[in-house]
Protein backbone atom coordinates (compact mmCIF):
# COMPACT_ATOMS: atom_id res chain seq x y z
CA UNK A 1 0.00 0.00 0.00
CA UNK A 2 1.85 3.01 -1.19
CA UNK A 3 1.27 6.54 -0.11
CA UNK A 4 -0.30 7.38 -3.44
CA UNK A 5 -3.20 5.05 -2.95
CA UNK A 6 -3.86 6.52 0.48
CA UNK A 7 -3.90 10.01 -1.02
CA UNK A 8 -6.32 9.00 -3.74
CA UNK A 9 -8.73 7.52 -1.25
CA UNK A 10 -8.53 10.63 0.93
CA UNK A 11 -9.33 12.77 -2.12
CA UNK A 12 -12.32 10.61 -2.99
CA UNK A 13 -13.56 10.86 0.59
CA UNK A 14 -13.19 14.63 0.54
CA UNK A 15 -15.12 14.89 -2.73
CA UNK A 16 -17.94 12.71 -1.38
CA UNK A 17 -18.08 14.85 1.76
CA UNK A 18 -18.28 18.07 -0.28
CA UNK A 19 -21.03 16.66 -2.51
CA UNK A 20 -23.03 15.63 0.52
CA UNK A 21 -22.60 19.08 1.99
CA UNK A 22 -23.92 20.68 -1.20
CA UNK A 23 -26.94 18.42 -1.10
CA UNK A 24 -27.53 19.14 2.56
CA UNK A 25 -27.46 22.87 1.97
CA UNK A 26 -29.44 23.12 -1.24
CA UNK A 27 -32.14 20.49 -1.24
CA UNK A 28 -35.50 21.30 0.25
CA UNK A 29 -36.88 17.80 0.60
CA UNK A 30 -36.52 16.51 4.15
CA UNK A 31 -35.65 13.00 3.03
CA UNK A 32 -33.02 14.17 0.57
CA UNK A 33 -31.42 16.24 3.33
CA UNK A 34 -31.07 13.06 5.38
CA UNK A 35 -29.69 11.14 2.41
CA UNK A 36 -27.10 13.88 1.84
CA UNK A 37 -25.99 13.50 5.46
CA UNK A 38 -25.54 9.79 4.79
CA UNK A 39 -23.43 10.66 1.75
CA UNK A 40 -21.16 12.72 4.00
CA UNK A 41 -20.88 9.71 6.32
CA UNK A 42 -19.79 7.62 3.33
CA UNK A 43 -16.95 10.02 2.65
CA UNK A 44 -15.80 9.75 6.26
CA UNK A 45 -15.99 5.94 6.12
CA UNK A 46 -13.80 5.81 3.04
CA UNK A 47 -11.22 7.92 4.88
CA UNK A 48 -11.30 5.68 7.94
CA UNK A 49 -10.88 2.42 6.07
CA UNK A 50 -8.09 3.89 3.93
CA UNK A 51 -6.17 4.89 7.04
CA UNK A 52 -6.81 1.51 8.64
CA UNK A 53 -5.40 -0.22 5.59
CA UNK A 54 -2.45 2.15 5.53
CA UNK A 55 -1.51 1.51 9.13
CA UNK A 56 -2.22 -2.18 8.90
CA UNK A 57 -4.48 -2.35 11.91
CA UNK A 58 -8.23 -2.91 12.22
CA UNK A 59 -9.00 0.24 14.16
CA UNK A 60 -10.22 2.16 11.14
CA UNK A 61 -12.69 -0.57 10.30
CA UNK A 62 -13.84 -0.81 13.90
CA UNK A 63 -14.53 2.89 13.88
CA UNK A 64 -16.44 2.52 10.62
CA UNK A 65 -18.62 -0.13 12.24
CA UNK A 66 -19.53 2.38 14.94
CA UNK A 67 -20.25 4.98 12.25
CA UNK A 68 -22.58 2.43 10.65
CA UNK A 69 -24.35 1.88 13.97
CA UNK A 70 -24.88 5.58 14.53
CA UNK A 71 -26.06 5.98 10.93
CA UNK A 72 -28.68 3.29 11.45
CA UNK A 73 -29.92 4.98 14.64
CA UNK A 74 -29.98 8.33 12.88
CA UNK A 75 -31.96 6.97 9.96
CA UNK A 76 -34.57 5.42 12.21
CA UNK A 77 -35.05 8.53 14.31
CA UNK A 78 -35.03 10.77 11.23
CA UNK A 79 -37.71 8.70 9.52
CA UNK A 80 -40.01 8.82 12.51
CA UNK A 81 -39.45 12.57 12.85
CA UNK A 82 -40.09 13.11 9.13
CA UNK A 83 -43.30 11.11 9.33
CA UNK A 84 -44.47 13.23 12.24
CA UNK A 85 -43.62 16.45 10.43
CA UNK A 86 -45.33 15.21 7.28
CA UNK A 87 -48.45 14.46 9.23
CA UNK A 88 -48.62 18.04 10.46
CA UNK A 89 -48.08 19.89 7.19
CA UNK A 90 -48.81 17.25 4.55
CA UNK A 91 -45.62 18.14 2.75
CA UNK A 92 -41.94 17.32 2.92
CA UNK A 93 -40.85 20.88 2.23
CA UNK A 94 -38.41 22.04 4.87
CA UNK A 95 -39.36 25.69 4.37
CA UNK A 96 -42.79 25.09 5.83
CA UNK A 97 -40.98 24.79 9.14
CA UNK A 98 -39.07 28.01 8.70
CA UNK A 99 -41.20 29.73 11.30
CA UNK A 100 -39.78 27.63 14.11
CA UNK A 101 -36.96 30.10 14.57
CA UNK A 102 -37.12 33.00 16.90
CA UNK A 103 -39.13 36.08 16.12
CA UNK A 104 -36.29 38.33 15.16
CA UNK A 105 -34.80 35.91 12.63
CA UNK A 106 -35.54 36.05 8.94
CA UNK A 107 -38.01 33.39 7.89
CA UNK A 108 -36.61 31.11 5.21
CA UNK A 109 -38.46 31.16 1.94
CA UNK A 110 -37.80 30.20 -1.62
CA UNK A 111 -36.07 32.52 -4.01
CA UNK A 112 -39.10 32.71 -6.25
CA UNK A 113 -42.74 32.67 -5.37
CA UNK A 114 -44.13 30.73 -8.32
CA UNK A 115 -43.14 27.25 -7.20
CA UNK A 116 -43.45 28.01 -3.52
CA UNK A 117 -46.22 26.01 -1.88
CA UNK A 118 -47.78 28.66 0.26
CA UNK A 119 -50.83 26.73 1.36
CA UNK A 120 -50.27 25.77 4.94
CA UNK A 121 -52.47 23.09 6.37
CA UNK A 122 -53.82 24.33 9.63
CA UNK A 123 -53.55 21.56 12.15
CA UNK A 124 -55.81 21.86 15.17
CA UNK A 125 -53.32 19.88 17.18
CA UNK A 126 -50.59 22.38 16.45
CA UNK A 127 -50.36 24.27 19.67
CA UNK A 128 -46.78 25.31 19.67
CA UNK A 129 -45.46 27.03 22.76
CA UNK A 130 -44.48 30.62 22.35
CA UNK A 131 -40.79 31.00 22.79
CA UNK A 132 -39.41 34.11 24.32
CA UNK A 133 -36.67 35.54 22.14
CA UNK A 134 -33.30 34.63 23.52
CA UNK A 135 -29.84 35.94 22.87
CA UNK A 136 -30.55 39.50 23.86
CA UNK A 137 -28.90 41.13 26.80
CA UNK A 138 -31.47 42.35 29.32
CA UNK A 139 -31.61 45.97 30.19
CA UNK A 140 -29.18 46.87 32.84
CA UNK A 141 -30.86 48.13 36.00
CA UNK A 142 -27.89 50.36 36.63
CA UNK A 143 -28.21 53.38 34.39
CA UNK A 144 -25.01 54.89 33.26
CA UNK A 145 -24.62 58.49 34.16
CA UNK B 1 1.50 28.33 3.05
CA UNK B 2 4.04 28.65 0.31
CA UNK B 3 2.38 29.09 -3.01
CA UNK B 4 3.84 26.87 -5.66
CA UNK B 5 2.84 26.13 -9.25
CA UNK B 6 1.70 22.70 -8.16
CA UNK B 7 -1.02 24.30 -6.09
CA UNK B 8 -2.43 25.93 -9.19
CA UNK B 9 -3.02 22.58 -10.81
CA UNK B 10 -5.78 21.89 -8.33
CA UNK B 11 -7.72 24.99 -9.21
CA UNK B 12 -8.81 23.86 -12.66
CA UNK B 13 -10.66 20.67 -11.62
CA UNK B 14 -12.13 22.48 -8.62
CA UNK B 15 -13.48 25.29 -10.78
CA UNK B 16 -14.81 22.85 -13.37
CA UNK B 17 -16.48 20.76 -10.69
CA UNK B 18 -18.09 23.78 -9.11
CA UNK B 19 -19.36 24.90 -12.50
CA UNK B 20 -20.81 21.46 -13.22
CA UNK B 21 -22.59 21.15 -9.87
CA UNK B 22 -23.88 24.71 -10.06
CA UNK B 23 -25.17 24.08 -13.56
CA UNK B 24 -26.83 20.79 -12.69
CA UNK B 25 -28.60 21.84 -9.50
CA UNK B 26 -32.35 22.00 -10.08
CA UNK B 27 -33.71 25.36 -11.19
CA UNK B 28 -37.08 26.73 -11.97
CA UNK B 29 -36.05 27.08 -15.59
CA UNK B 30 -34.79 23.74 -16.89
CA UNK B 31 -31.31 23.55 -18.27
CA UNK B 32 -29.55 21.07 -20.44
CA UNK B 33 -28.20 18.30 -18.27
CA UNK B 34 -25.82 17.02 -20.93
CA UNK B 35 -23.65 20.11 -20.83
CA UNK B 36 -23.33 20.00 -17.06
CA UNK B 37 -22.58 16.29 -17.16
CA UNK B 38 -19.85 16.84 -19.73
CA UNK B 39 -18.29 19.56 -17.59
CA UNK B 40 -18.38 17.26 -14.58
CA UNK B 41 -16.73 14.39 -16.45
CA UNK B 42 -14.10 16.82 -17.73
CA UNK B 43 -13.45 17.94 -14.14
CA UNK B 44 -12.95 14.34 -13.04
CA UNK B 45 -10.60 13.64 -15.95
CA UNK B 46 -8.52 16.73 -15.22
CA UNK B 47 -8.38 15.78 -11.55
CA UNK B 48 -7.26 12.28 -12.45
CA UNK B 49 -4.62 13.56 -14.83
CA UNK B 50 -3.14 16.09 -12.44
CA UNK B 51 -3.35 14.79 -8.92
CA UNK B 52 -4.34 11.15 -9.00
CA UNK B 53 -1.46 9.23 -10.52
CA UNK B 54 -1.83 5.46 -10.73
CA UNK B 55 -0.09 3.54 -7.98
CA UNK B 56 1.43 0.92 -10.24
CA UNK B 57 -0.65 -2.15 -9.63
CA UNK B 58 -2.80 -2.37 -12.75
CA UNK B 59 -5.76 -4.36 -11.46
CA UNK B 60 -5.95 -2.37 -8.24
CA UNK B 61 -5.76 0.91 -10.14
CA UNK B 62 -8.46 0.01 -12.63
CA UNK B 63 -10.82 -1.13 -9.89
CA UNK B 64 -10.07 1.91 -7.77
CA UNK B 65 -10.72 4.36 -10.58
CA UNK B 66 -13.90 2.56 -11.57
CA UNK B 67 -15.32 2.55 -8.06
CA UNK B 68 -14.20 6.09 -7.28
CA UNK B 69 -15.64 7.50 -10.50
CA UNK B 70 -18.88 5.61 -9.94
CA UNK B 71 -19.17 6.88 -6.37
CA UNK B 72 -18.51 10.50 -7.30
CA UNK B 73 -20.72 10.51 -10.40
CA UNK B 74 -23.62 8.82 -8.64
CA UNK B 75 -23.23 11.19 -5.69
CA UNK B 76 -23.35 14.19 -8.01
CA UNK B 77 -26.39 12.83 -9.81
CA UNK B 78 -28.05 12.15 -6.46
CA UNK B 79 -27.82 15.71 -5.21
CA UNK B 80 -28.86 17.16 -8.57
CA UNK B 81 -31.79 14.95 -9.49
CA UNK B 82 -35.21 16.54 -9.32
CA UNK B 83 -37.05 13.35 -8.62
CA UNK B 84 -36.44 12.22 -5.02
CA UNK B 85 -37.10 8.58 -5.91
CA UNK B 86 -34.33 8.66 -8.50
CA UNK B 87 -32.11 10.47 -6.00
CA UNK B 88 -32.59 7.65 -3.48
CA UNK B 89 -31.72 5.10 -6.17
CA UNK B 90 -28.58 7.05 -7.09
CA UNK B 91 -27.70 7.00 -3.41
CA UNK B 92 -28.01 3.22 -3.42
CA UNK B 93 -25.58 3.07 -6.36
CA UNK B 94 -23.20 5.37 -4.48
CA UNK B 95 -23.37 2.99 -1.54
CA UNK B 96 -22.49 0.06 -3.77
CA UNK B 97 -19.50 1.93 -5.21
CA UNK B 98 -18.30 2.89 -1.73
CA UNK B 99 -18.57 -0.77 -0.75
CA UNK B 100 -16.28 -1.53 -3.67
CA UNK B 101 -13.78 0.92 -2.21
CA UNK B 102 -14.13 -0.88 1.14
CA UNK B 103 -13.28 -4.15 -0.61
CA UNK B 104 -10.17 -2.56 -2.08
CA UNK B 105 -9.23 -1.49 1.45
CA UNK B 106 -9.41 -5.15 2.49
CA UNK B 107 -12.60 -4.74 4.45
CA UNK B 108 -14.95 -7.41 3.08
CA UNK B 109 -16.99 -7.72 6.25
CA UNK B 110 -17.53 -3.99 6.35
CA UNK B 111 -18.60 -3.96 2.69
CA UNK B 112 -21.18 -6.67 3.32
CA UNK B 113 -22.46 -4.95 6.46
CA UNK B 114 -22.76 -1.62 4.66
CA UNK B 115 -24.68 -3.16 1.79
CA UNK B 116 -27.06 -4.86 4.21
CA UNK B 117 -27.61 -1.82 6.40
CA UNK B 118 -27.77 0.86 3.73
CA UNK B 119 -29.12 -0.75 0.58
CA UNK B 120 -31.18 -3.27 2.47
CA UNK B 121 -32.67 -1.14 5.19
CA UNK B 122 -32.09 2.58 4.95
CA UNK B 123 -32.66 3.15 1.23
CA UNK B 124 -35.69 0.90 1.17
CA UNK B 125 -37.35 2.67 4.10
CA UNK B 126 -36.53 6.08 2.65
CA UNK B 127 -38.03 5.01 -0.68
CA UNK B 128 -41.08 3.78 1.19
CA UNK B 129 -41.57 7.14 2.87
CA UNK B 130 -40.96 9.07 -0.36
CA UNK B 131 -43.51 7.05 -2.26
CA UNK B 132 -45.98 7.31 0.60
CA UNK B 133 -45.59 11.07 0.89
CA UNK B 134 -45.50 11.99 -2.76
CA UNK B 135 -48.38 10.23 -4.36
CA UNK B 136 -49.30 13.40 -6.20
CA UNK B 137 -46.06 13.64 -8.11
CA UNK B 138 -42.98 15.74 -7.54
CA UNK B 139 -43.57 18.70 -5.27
CA UNK B 140 -42.58 22.18 -6.29
CA UNK B 141 -39.94 22.25 -3.59
CA UNK B 142 -37.97 19.57 -5.39
CA UNK B 143 -37.74 21.47 -8.66
CA UNK B 144 -35.78 24.32 -7.22
CA UNK B 145 -32.63 24.31 -5.12
CA UNK B 146 -32.14 26.75 -2.29
CA UNK B 147 -29.31 29.19 -3.05
CA UNK B 148 -27.37 26.84 -5.34
CA UNK B 149 -24.57 29.26 -6.09
CA UNK B 150 -23.69 30.13 -2.52
CA UNK B 151 -23.97 26.58 -1.19
CA UNK B 152 -21.87 24.99 -3.93
CA UNK B 153 -19.29 27.76 -3.68
CA UNK B 154 -19.01 27.21 0.08
CA UNK B 155 -18.68 23.45 -0.30
CA UNK B 156 -16.08 23.70 -3.00
CA UNK B 157 -14.15 26.17 -0.86
CA UNK B 158 -14.12 23.48 1.85
CA UNK B 159 -13.01 20.89 -0.71
CA UNK B 160 -10.26 23.21 -1.94
CA UNK B 161 -8.91 23.69 1.58
CA UNK B 162 -8.97 19.93 2.15
CA UNK B 163 -7.11 19.21 -1.08
CA UNK B 164 -4.61 22.01 -0.55
CA UNK B 165 -3.84 20.80 2.94
CA UNK B 166 -3.42 17.28 1.61
CA UNK B 167 -0.99 18.66 -0.91
CA UNK B 168 0.82 20.60 1.79
CA UNK B 169 1.14 17.39 3.74
CA UNK B 170 3.11 16.21 0.76
CA UNK B 171 1.51 13.19 -0.67
CA UNK B 172 -0.70 14.18 -3.55
CA UNK B 173 2.05 13.88 -6.07
CA UNK B 174 3.16 10.60 -4.60
CA UNK B 175 6.40 12.03 -3.35
CA UNK B 176 6.52 12.85 0.29
CA UNK B 177 8.08 16.27 0.51
CA UNK B 178 9.43 15.91 3.99
CA UNK B 179 10.01 12.37 5.11
CA UNK B 180 10.21 13.22 8.79
CA UNK B 181 6.97 15.18 8.79
CA UNK B 182 5.43 12.48 6.68
CA UNK B 183 6.29 9.84 9.21
CA UNK B 184 5.11 11.98 12.05
CA UNK B 185 1.74 12.43 10.47
CA UNK B 186 0.94 8.88 9.59
CA UNK B 187 2.78 6.70 12.08
CA UNK B 188 0.81 4.98 14.80
CA UNK B 189 1.24 6.85 18.04
CA UNK B 190 2.72 4.47 20.55
CA UNK B 191 0.84 5.82 23.51
CA UNK B 192 -2.51 4.70 22.13
CA UNK B 193 -1.48 1.08 21.87
CA UNK B 194 -4.27 -1.09 23.05
CA UNK B 195 -4.23 -3.79 25.65
CA UNK B 196 -2.16 -6.91 25.43
CA UNK B 197 -4.84 -9.20 24.15
CA UNK B 198 -4.90 -7.49 20.80
CA UNK B 199 -1.19 -7.26 20.33
CA UNK B 200 -0.99 -10.17 17.93
CA UNK B 201 0.73 -8.74 14.89
CA UNK B 202 -1.28 -8.77 11.73
CA UNK B 203 1.58 -9.50 9.42
CA UNK B 204 -0.52 -10.33 6.42
CA UNK B 205 -2.32 -7.20 5.23
CA UNK B 206 -5.07 -9.32 3.78
CA UNK B 207 -6.03 -10.38 7.29
CA UNK B 208 -6.83 -6.88 8.48
CA UNK B 209 -10.45 -7.04 7.58
CA UNK B 210 -11.02 -10.66 8.41
CA UNK B 211 -13.65 -11.42 10.96
CA UNK B 212 -11.13 -12.92 13.34
CA UNK B 213 -8.96 -9.83 13.63
CA UNK B 214 -11.92 -7.48 13.55
CA UNK B 215 -13.85 -9.36 16.21
CA UNK B 216 -10.85 -9.63 18.47
CA UNK B 217 -10.23 -5.91 18.26
CA UNK B 218 -13.91 -5.13 18.69
CA UNK B 219 -14.44 -7.28 21.77
CA UNK B 220 -11.19 -6.59 23.55
CA UNK B 221 -10.14 -3.01 22.91
CA UNK B 222 -13.56 -1.59 22.24
CA UNK B 223 -15.78 -3.68 24.45
CA UNK B 224 -17.05 -0.66 26.34
CA UNK B 225 -17.78 1.14 23.08
CA UNK B 226 -19.66 -1.91 21.80
CA UNK B 227 -21.86 -1.88 24.89
CA UNK B 228 -22.44 1.83 24.44
CA UNK B 229 -23.36 1.31 20.78
CA UNK B 230 -25.86 -1.35 21.78
CA UNK B 231 -27.38 1.04 24.29
CA UNK B 232 -27.58 3.75 21.65
CA UNK B 233 -29.38 1.36 19.31
CA UNK B 234 -31.87 0.44 22.03
CA UNK B 235 -32.54 4.06 22.95
CA UNK B 236 -32.92 5.01 19.28
CA UNK B 237 -35.41 2.20 18.75
CA UNK B 238 -37.49 3.27 21.74
CA UNK B 239 -37.30 6.89 20.64
CA UNK B 240 -38.34 6.12 17.08
CA UNK B 241 -41.35 4.16 18.31
CA UNK B 242 -42.28 6.97 20.68
CA UNK B 243 -41.91 9.71 18.08
CA UNK B 244 -43.59 7.98 15.16
CA UNK B 245 -47.21 8.99 14.61
CA UNK B 246 -49.82 6.75 16.18
CA UNK B 247 -52.54 5.12 14.20
CA UNK B 248 -55.10 6.84 16.43
CA UNK B 249 -53.86 10.27 15.45
CA UNK B 250 -54.63 9.63 11.83
CA UNK B 251 -52.74 8.00 9.07
CA UNK B 252 -50.64 9.23 6.23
Amino acid sequence: MTSTALENQLIVGAILFALGMIGFLTRRNLILIMLSAELMLHGVSVNLTAFGRYHGNPQGQVFTIFVLTVAACEAGLALSLILTLYQRRKSLDVFLWGNLGEDDLRVLSGSSSSTQPTTKVVDPNADFPHLTPAGRAPKSPVTKT
Amino acid sequence: MNWSPENGMLLLPLALGWLAVWWLLPREKPRGRILGGLIGVAALLVLQATVLPPAGDLVHDVMFYAFAAAAILCGGLMITDKNPVYAALWFALTTLAVCGLFLLNSAPFLAAATIIVYAGAIVVTFLFVIMLAQQGGIGGYDREAFQPGMASLLSFALLATLLFSLQEWGGIDGKAADEARHGQFVSVPTTVQANLLSQAPESNPREIGSLRVLGRSLFTDYLYAVELAGTVLLVATIGAIAIAPRRSQGHL
